[in-house]
């Protein structure tokens, strides 16, 4: 038996060594422990940096007296890294790992890092991640969303289709069958159920939210979601929330209200409220973000307003609620998933499923919606409520006949973001008065399916000052912009 | 959520593997209007939509 301990020696032990800062971090405070551990005190030290709660536990308790001191050695060695180490020691155990691994792998004929390993290297790190965000949301979002899937697609279907062949023949059937203008105009007036409710639905809002769909599940597949949570986790502290609130937030732009419960992944209910605070102010659904670049297609200027005022936003916004609402920050790590090639069945099955979900959610709201302006027409109310909005439109520099498509959002933003989108076919926005539309009905809350979910999630008061916060900012924010552009005499 | 058995899920974030009846199970605090047919991975909590009956008996016939 000894001798064949002494061919098979045991393995050797792997000490991953961390940066110097963390090194001497770890060092200092592993000298101000005086007690001995099962553990040793390197580690003892390291998972006090990472917060672990047992560790500090045991640490309280068999140091005694001394254990302020060492407390106060953590905060010490913390403040330099933004309050935590975790995410750093993670990512640096990670890397000892891949370093291992390489050097106990032999590769034929290959050498260097795999493209994979360093394009995931790429997607994370600061300097190259975030150029690498602003190309996705500028080839994902605005070149095939709005360009192509609100340009080109939405121009075949609603515009060749639906406004020269299909719309005219069924408004003659219809007319024909129902002589009474009153009730023909339920089903082809200007905001009837085939006129608006099956045209917006089908030939404007299914081909633009189509293209996000299968846009968003290009990234879900390649595993770049992941990456993008760990890319954000540090802005996401200075807000109050972790990485990990990326998954709520990512879901956001598909449908806001289901966000919300996803929201209850989150670990404190403090990171929670802002989120949900965040999602209804700052994110826009599926429906409205590809309207929105749809409507802003061919404004590239514009465009890259829009997303700077709205990242501007949630990130001011995010920070000033998280400085109103005390508390601990969640921690966040998690073991990065390879990025891989997106495989075209994944993609497909995806999409086909959230197309069909969000169909099959909107399409009898668009009928409904179609019903309620009717019948607002019929009595008078619609008119009355599109006056009532008149002076708030005039306020930020807008036209009255905007006016409409704002009444429509306050029922959901995508209804008022396709409002919009048929007042610009017309030609009734110029380049500034596009981007205070859009800015203004951005933020406003998603939807009365939304402002429920808040109100079960967080309570009614809550929902009822969420709600009586955004309306008024969204008009304030719409007011500010037409006065920075007038001063600034921007024509876009 | 009427869900096959045995249909096994990749969760698009962090790559767990599970049931979809156990995500399905994860994801039953929903309210929406008959359900959102979505599927949450009960590990990290990200949501994907269900894959449509119809679907699923394409795939499962040119498995077959």
């Amino acid at each position: 038996m000894s001798s064949q301990s002494t061919l098979l020696p045991g393995p050797r032990p792997f000490s991953p060594s961390y940066e110097p800062t963390l090194e001497a971090a770890v060092s200092a405070l592993a000298g101000t422990l005086s007690e001995e551990y099962r553990l040793s005190r390197r580690s003892v030290a390291l998972l006090l940096l990472q917060g672990d709660e047992e560790i500090e536990r045991q640490v309280r308790e068999t140091e005694g007296d001394r254990f302020p001191a060492v407390a106060k050695a953590v905060a010490e060695a913390l403040a330099p890294m933004g309050g935590s180490a975790d995410t750093a020691i993670t990512l640096q155990r990670h890397a000892a790992a891949r370093s291992l691994a390489e050097e106990a792998i032999t590769r034929d004929g290959r050498t260097g890092t795999p493209l994979a390993q360093r394009l995931s290297r790429l997607t994370t790190s600061p300097i190259t991640g975030l150029p690498i965000l602003a190309l996705v949301v500028w080839f994902g979002l605005y070149q095939f969303v709005g360009i192509f899937g609100g340009g080109t697609l939405v121009g075949l279907l609603e515009h060749t289709l639906f406004g020269d062949h299909i719309n005219p023949w069924m408004t003659g059937l219809v007319q024909h069958l129902i002589p009474w203008r009153w009730l023909s105009d339920l089903f082809v007036g200007e905001y009837g159920m085939w006129t608006l409710g099956v045209t917006y639905a089908t030939a404007l809002i299914f081909p633009i939210v189509g293209t996000f769909f299968l846009a968003f599940s290009v990234l879900e597949d390649s595993g770049y979601l992941p990456r993008l949570a760990m890319l954000v986790d540090r802005l996401f502290k200075a807000i109050g929330l972790s990485g990990k609130a990326v998954i709520p937030i990512v879901l956001g732009f598909g449908c806001d209200t289901m966000a919300t419960l996803v929201t209850r992944i989150l670990e404190t209910p403090r990171e929670r409220l802002i989120a949900t605070f965040l999602l209804s102010l700052a994110i826009p659904c599926s429906a409205q973000i590809g309207v929105m670049a749809a409507l802003l297609a061919g404004h590239s200027v514009a465009f890259g307003l829009w997303a700077g005022v709205m990242a501007g936003i949630f990130v001011v916004i995010g920070y000033l609620t998280s400085k109103l609402l005390p508390g601990e920050t969640a921690r966040f790590a998690m073991e990065l998933p390879p990025l891989r090639l997106p495989s075209l069945s994944n993609v497909a099955v995806k999409t086909l499923s959230r197309m069909q979900w969000y169909f099959l959610e909107v399409f009898p709201l668009f009928l409904l919606a179609s019903v309620m302006i009717w019948l607002g027409q019929l009595t008078g109310v619609f008119g009355v409520l599109v006056k009532a909005l008149g002076p708030m439109v005039r306020l930020m520099g807008l036209p009255d006949a905007s006016a409409e498509a704002f009444l429509f959002g306050f029922f959901r933003r995508d209804y008022g973001a396709a409002g919009l989108y048929r007042l610009q076919q017309h030609g009734g926005l110029n380049g500034n008065q596009l981007l205070i539309s859009v800015v203004a009905l951005t933020i406003f809350l998603p939807c009365v399916a939304q402002f429920l979910m808040i109100k079960k999630e967080c309570g009614g008061r809550m929902a009822v000052a969420m709600a009586l916060f955004i309306f008024p900012f969204a008009v304030v924010v719409g007011t500010t912009l037409n006065l920075v552009l007038s001063l600034l005499g921007v024509r876009l | 959520m009427s869900v096959a058995k045995g249909t096994v899920v990749r969760c698009c974030f962090c790559d767990y593997e599970f049931d979809e009846e156990e995500g399905v199970k994860a994801c039953g605090a929903c309210t929406l209007f008959g359900g959102c047919r979505k599927v949450k991975c009960p590990k990290c909590g990200y949501e994907m939509p269900e894959m449509p009956k119809l679907l699923k008996r394409i795939l499962s016939w040119r498995r077959s």
